[in-house]
């Protein structure tokens, strides 16, 4: 039985009321909520719905909402995406979050709930790249499994995935330095650290990384790495549309390939220097 | 002495049949009173500290509280343009703490936003260093609500004193019962005042409504020790030398009493917070200052 560790799905009154943009809900029996885990909410929480007279609509989706439950991730998820397009102006801080809490409707007490630092900004926005990401690399996966297009080699493929990625970081560019000093803070690099080798994992996954053997760790260790270095790159770069960096990016896999190929061609020289030793130990013994 | 508390709870339960009329039995200190008594004798108890409010407590936590209430402003970390309810606010300590706070986060905000219009004319910049051009306090506001009007003289002389006019007002209102519309505030707080609350279920509820939907409620608390060793130093400093500073520097040895054992009577951290639960708020969460002698406790309307 797989332990449930999510909050209780309560319905969220308020956040709810605002989102289907009516103007009052009735106030809730108290509920006994001191109950942690598991209980289907029962139906009485769903507020109400009067709406009287216009009101402006805060459903930043402006869709319908089938499911009533909103659960606090699910509001903490939408305040933090609202956040990021204050992120250009006020960096990766609180204020970011508040503004972003405002335009669900929502008090600017609401960034509250989050660190001050900002890090759970930063780690969502990570986060949402990586999936990003995911999603386009699937995507390319399955043309190429239908036929429709053509299967990468190995450097151009990489070199792709880490451009598509790194530009996900344009439009912040500005403040992303200060972000990665915060991911780089102790309390957060568990988090950070987690998000950067999974998305160095889907990468190999997607293309075509079977291997089982030691491999696996030198691949990972070598893509982190161009990766970490093409981002640093990037901070600096003032080029026209980052091609220094994207040069920089080319020349960092062709190392790579050209590096492992070298490997191979070493372990093939060492075997033959150590049958010469052989030889040679035999002709001194007779 | 502890005695006393032994004795009093049989009588109450005798009591409780006679006196319905006037409201279920409710503690005060160790001694058990009906609701209506409570809510006297907690009033006159501040009718008659109120002058001496502030020094009590700077001798009584040795300017700890002064601490306190800097940490839990800094939890809050309001931003500019936030509306602040403090509930029991009395002589205004939360209030003065949150304008600081808020002018000096605006006074940085207008920093950074005078650094990115490099290209100004002298004229500009002479005006944007007008301070009521640029709203100081950003929109932000405190209403100070006491239920004792002592504690509001006092504050209000407090606040001419130091000079805080500016986003402040004083209101005389009931915890149980605050005198606002719904969804008004984004933040309420209320520091060493909800153990003094006759019903605290109520002020839970009304705190929550009067709360803007993603507004947050801060209550900072005594609470329970729970570092046995801890707790019976304590207990030695509560009991023993609390009501006699209240008596050599207030002249108020009862009221002292009164305090002390009200906040051994007070719910520990964890029921607090399943009250909180009940009375609709979420994400709530409590920190221990000092080891349990002083919690925060925090939620959100949402």
């Amino acid at each position: 039985v797989r332990c449930q560790h999510y909050p209780p799905l309560r319905a969220l009154q308020a956040s709810a009321a605002l989102r289907r943009a009516s103007d009052e809900h009735k106030k809730e029996p108290l509920t006994s909520s001191s109950q942690q885990h598991f209980d289907s909410p029962p139906a009485g929480h769903q507020p109400e719905q009067e709406p009287q007279g216009p009101r402006p609509s805060y459903t930043g989706q402006g869709g319908q909402e089938s499911e009533d439950y909103e659960s606090e991730e699910q509001l903490q998820h939408r305040i933090l995406t609202a956040a990021l397009e204050f992120v250009p102006e006020h960096g990766w801080t609180a204020e970011a979050i508040a503004e972003g809490a405002k335009t669900l409707g929502l008090s600017v007490a609401a960034a509250g709930m989050f660190h001050s630092d900002g890090s759970d900004l930063i780690l969502h926005f990570v986060s949402e790249c990586n999936t990003k990401l995911s999603r386009l690399l699937e995507k390319e996966q399955k043309l190429v499994q239908l036929g429709e297009a053509e299967k990468k080699p190995i450097d151009e493929f990489l070199r792709h995935a880490v451009e598509a990625r790194l530009r996900m970081l344009i439009p912040y560019i500005e403040k992303w330095p200060q972000a990665l000093s915060v991911l780089l803070l102790p309390r957060n690099i568990p988090s950070s650290l987690n998000l950067l080798t999974s998305m160095i994992d889907d990468i190999w996954h997607y293309a075509g990384d079977q291997s089982t053997d030691f491999n696996w760790y030198t691949r990972r260790a070598v893509l982190t790495g161009i990766y970490n270095t093409t981002e640093l790159v990037m901070m600096q770069d003032s080029s026209p549309d980052f091609e220094d960096t994207w040069r920089f990016l080319e020349n960092r896999v062709a190392d790579a390939m050209a590096m492992s190929s070298t490997a191979s061609q070493v372990q093939s020289t060492g075997e033959a220097v150590v049958q010469g030793l052989m030889g040679a130990a035999v002709t001194v013994s007779n | 002495c502890r005695c006393r508390a032994l004795l009093s709870r049989p009588a109450g339960r005798l009591r409780a049949r006679r006196d319905l009329a006037a409201g279920p039995d409710m503690h005060f200190g160790f001694q058990t009173v009906t609701e209506e008594e409570r809510r006297k004798k907690i009033y006159q108890v501040f009718e008659s500290v109120a002058k001496k409010y502030d020094v009590m407590n700077d001798s009584m936590t040795l300017g700890i509280h002064r601490l306190w209430k800097d940490i839990l402003m800094h939890k809050m970390n309001p931003s500019p343009g936030t509306l602040l309810l403090d509930v029991a606010g009395g002589t205004g300590d939360i209030a003065f703490r949150f304008i600081n706070y808020v002018s000096s986060v605006r006074e940085r905000q207008l920093q950074r936003k005078l650094k990115h219009h490099q290209n100004l004319s002298w004229q500009e910049i002479f005006e944007s260093y007008q301070k009521d051009k640029f709203n100081s306090l950003g929109d932000s506001q405190v209403v100070v609500c006491d239920i004792n009007r002592e504690m509001l003289k006092v504050g209000k002389q407090k606040a001419q004193h130091l000079g805080y006019s500016e986003g402040l007002s004083w209101v005389l209102g009931n915890a149980e019962e605050l005198p606002f519309d719904n969804d008004k505030f984004d933040v309420c707080t209320i520091a060493f005042g909800i153990r003094n609350v006759t019903r605290i279920d109520l002020a839970l509820q009304e705190a929550y409504r009067v709360l803007k939907p993603g507004g947050r409620f801060l209550c900072l608390e005594f609470s329970h020790v729970s570092n046995p060793l801890l707790s019976r130093l304590y207990d030695l400093y509560s009991f023993q030398v609390i009501p006699v500073l209240g008596e050599v520097i207030a002249g108020d040895w009862k009221s002292y009493q009164y305090l002390v054992e009200s906040i051994r009577r007070f719910p520990p951290q964890e029921e607090l917070k399943a009250m909180l639960e009940d009375a609709g708020f979420f994400k709530v969460d409590y920190e221990n200052l000092n080891f349990g002698i002083v919690a925060i406790h925090s939620g959100f309307k949402l």
